[in-house]
């Protein structure tokens, strides 16, 4: 999708795809057009070229209903009743009136919120708010979700209520889409992440993938003796930092750390090594700097 | 669910939510207990019956006092309790009579039938008395004249307070142009009340949905329009049901309380307003709708309202012209402008002072821009209503709006 807001560009040619039963982490840094593509999904954007299609048809307005969206700028009615609001949205969804309301108590229920159903929404706490805004995406049991960083402001209890509900959708095969800028939580929560900067997808693929295509690789090591000879010895070395007698290298993917690991042994007691991946964060700052 | 069942989901919300509301709840009880106050408190202060006591020296003055009373009350309604009581109290000489008035015992003295005698003239009460006595002497006169035999005193009594000259005016309007203009007026009024009073709830639901950020949830499932119409559908029900229930209890604390005569309305009178008051909201609250969706901020809303609450005003105003002048230019024009139509057209009809084919020419213009409206403004809010910050300028909330 291209989309340009006056002399902002906002997506240029973005592309990218969630399959069912998967968990994506959209990423990017602040202003590169992730609110935007979201609420493209919805048609609250229309893009100046491109479309959104599932399963390989346009979607319109019938089959939007049948998605849930969480927008950065959470909203709903303050004075109304939550459990009332919950059944409403439903309904707009084009649930029976039944359904809504059984599952309005549902998630009611889920989030130990069944006894607050007839508070107003701005008698409750900023956590069990979010935990409504979450209800109100979830209420018509949709087979999209796409959430705009739905763990912003959430204590650690909130947010881990929040991971569980998200792998539970996308294991009962519903296709979850989630923005955040807390890249160890997507690291633990997604298989697949898009990072999108300026507009346009940059990295895209199963975080695993990502890991073992990137060019580099951690090493940490700590031996007893001076390290300087066992250093030099090794090729492909970008970054030494040191803390104590601790080592902190970045090396390039496809050193020979086999070699490396006897000549440690070798030279002296060996302490620490550990040889791993970059990490989220690092394939972030790669592609969006 | 079909786009309609959805336009009624929100009317149903809009119903629950607004109708139950402290605000709709208070305005409502509000309103009745002051149009009750209003037709009551004129009543109630000028209720009751005026007790006059005359002093009586001499003879012939019975004859006097009975038909100053019988022409004070002539006015009366059958039932209702007699606007004044005039008793005459006997003395046996004008001495003690004029002492008995000095101590403001009695508000006059009738002497022979031929003399008042009162306190001062000018004062409010010695004027009202002095001057039931002065129609009842004369009555008495007349009376004594044109009386052969038998009691006339009731048919001089018709004949003196009947309207004996046939009215005639030379701009042809004939004796129900009145009534038919008080109607008229009324209806104007209400209309005017309602597009400014209902059409600010519309502005400001508009408004709040977008202060709230509900409308990003919402409008990620269902169509602007839908969203537009709905509020419009329920807010114009709730609106429409507490002036309906406000003009009723008028109507009844009128009737109960016998005050006066209501106008009686034909049926197509009735039907006239009614329409020019569904189309006259209607109009006004698809604009106040597309107005509330360019503003995030309440405050902000009152200003961005301040063109449709101009047109109003000018469209009561020609209305108001039009009362007095229903083929004037004025008259013609407006009702040929679709943003003064529901205004001036229902006047016009009211006064049974519009050709047919303007009426009709009128009707379709309207109802045309009415629809016209929904359309523009429907792409206006559903342009303005996801463009937040300051206030959000027509043109780009036209060229913003997702199709």
């Amino acid at each position: 999708m291209h989309k340009r807001f006056g002399d902002v560009v906002a997506l240029d040619g973005c592309t990218f795809g969630v399959k069912r039963g998967t968990m994506l982490g959209f990423l990017g840094p602040n202003g590169a057009g992730k609110t935007t593509a979201m609420r493209s999904i919805f048609g609250l954007m229309r893009p100046d070229s491109g479309q959104v299609t599932w399963d390989g048809q346009p979607i319109d307005l019938e089959q939007r209903r049948r998605f849930g969206y969480m927008p950065e700028q959470r909203g709903l009615y303050p004075r109304m009743k939550i459990h009332d609001q919950l059944a409403y949205l439903g309904r707009l969804r084009g649930m029976p009136t039944k359904e809504a309301v059984a599952s309005a108590h549902h998630w009611l229920e889920r989030f130990g919120l069944t006894d607050r159903g007839i508070d107003s929404l701005e008698a409750l706490s900023h956590g069990n708010q979010q935990r409504v805004q979450l209800a109100a995406a979830l209420i018509h049991d949709p087979v999209l979700l796409v959430l705009d960083e739905p763990f912003s402001g959430l204590d650690p209890i909130a947010s881990e209520t929040m991971s569980d509900i998200l792998l539970e959708q996308a294991a009962a095969g519903k296709a979850v889409v989630f923005s955040s800028h807390q890249l160890d939580l997507v690291e633990d929560l997604c298989e697949e992440v898009a990072i999108i900067n300026k507009g346009a997808i940059v990295v895209e693929g199963t975080v695993r993938d990502l890991k073992d295509a990137a060019p580099i690789r951690h090493l940490e090591l700590e031996v007893d003796d001076d390290p300087t000879a066992l250093l030099e010895s090794l090729d492909g070395i970008r970054s030494v930092k040191t803390e104590g007698t601790r080592h902190h290298l970045v090396i390039e993917a496809g050193t020979d750390v086999r070699g490396l690991l006897a000549r440690a042994q070798d030279a002296g007691r060996l302490r620490h090594f550990s040889y791993t991946a970059p990490s989220l964060s690092d394939l972030f700052r790669e592609a969006v700097t | 669910m079909s786009a309609l069942g959805i336009v009624w989901q929100i009317a149903r919300r809009e119903l629950r939510e607004r109708g139950r509301s402290k605000a709709y709840l208070v305005t409502s009880a509000v309103t009745a207990i002051l149009v009750v106050a209003l037709v009551l408190v004129p009543r109630l202060l000028d209720g009751g019956t005026d007790i006059f006591e005359v002093g009586s020296v001499g003879s012939g003055n019975e004859a006097i006092v009975e038909a100053g009373e019988l022409l004070g009350n002539a006015n009366d309604e059958p039932d209702a309790e007699p606007s004044i009581s005039i008793s005459s109290i006997d003395f046996a000489d004008r001495g003690s009579a004029e002492a008995a008035l000095e101590a403001a015992e009695i508000d006059a003295i009738l002497v022979d039938g031929s003399e008042a005698v009162v306190e001062s003239v000018g004062g409010f009460g010695e004027s009202q008395i002095l001057s039931y006595l002065q129609q009842g002497a004369a009555s008495v006169e007349l009376e004594a004249i044109v009386a052969e035999e038998g009691d006339v005193a009731a048919d001089v009594i018709e004949i003196m307070t009947s309207d004996p000259l046939e009215t005639t005016t030379l701009s042809g309007q004939d004796a129900g142009d009145e009534s038919r203009g008080a109607i008229a007026y009324a209806g104007l009024l209400l209309l005017y009340g309602a597009v400014l009073f209902y059409g600010s709830w519309i502005l400001s639901g508009v408004t709040e949905e977008k202060t709230n950020r509900v409308v990003e949830v919402l409008l990620s499932s269902i169509k602007p329009w839908q969203l537009l119409a709905g509020k419009i559908l329920g807010i114009g029900i709730l609106g429409i049901g507490q002036f309906a229930g406000t003009i009723l209890i008028a109507i009844t604390t009128i009737q109960l309380a016998g005050i006066f005569d209501l106008p009686s309305l034909n049926a197509l009178a009735v039907v006239n307003l009614i329409v020019w008051f569904i189309l006259g909201f209607l109009l006004f609250a698809v604009m106040f709708g597309a107005a509330g969706s360019l503003v995030s901020r309440m405050e902000e809303a009152q200003n961005v309202a301040f063109p449709m609450s101009l047109t109003a005003v000018a469209g009561f105003f020609v209305a108001i012209a039009t009362l007095s002048d229903a083929d004037g230019v004025a008259a013609v024009v407006g009702t040929f402008i679709p943003l003064t139509a529901p205004f001036v057209v229902p006047v016009r009809a009211a006064l049974e002072a519009i050709p047919g084919w303007q009426y009709a020419a009128a009707l379709i213009l309207t109802i045309s821009t009415i629809i016209g409206l929904v359309f523009v403004a429907g792409r206006i809010y559903a342009g303005g209503l996801l463009r937040y910050g300051g206030r959000v300028k027509v043109r780009e909330a036209w060229r913003s709006a997702a199709d």
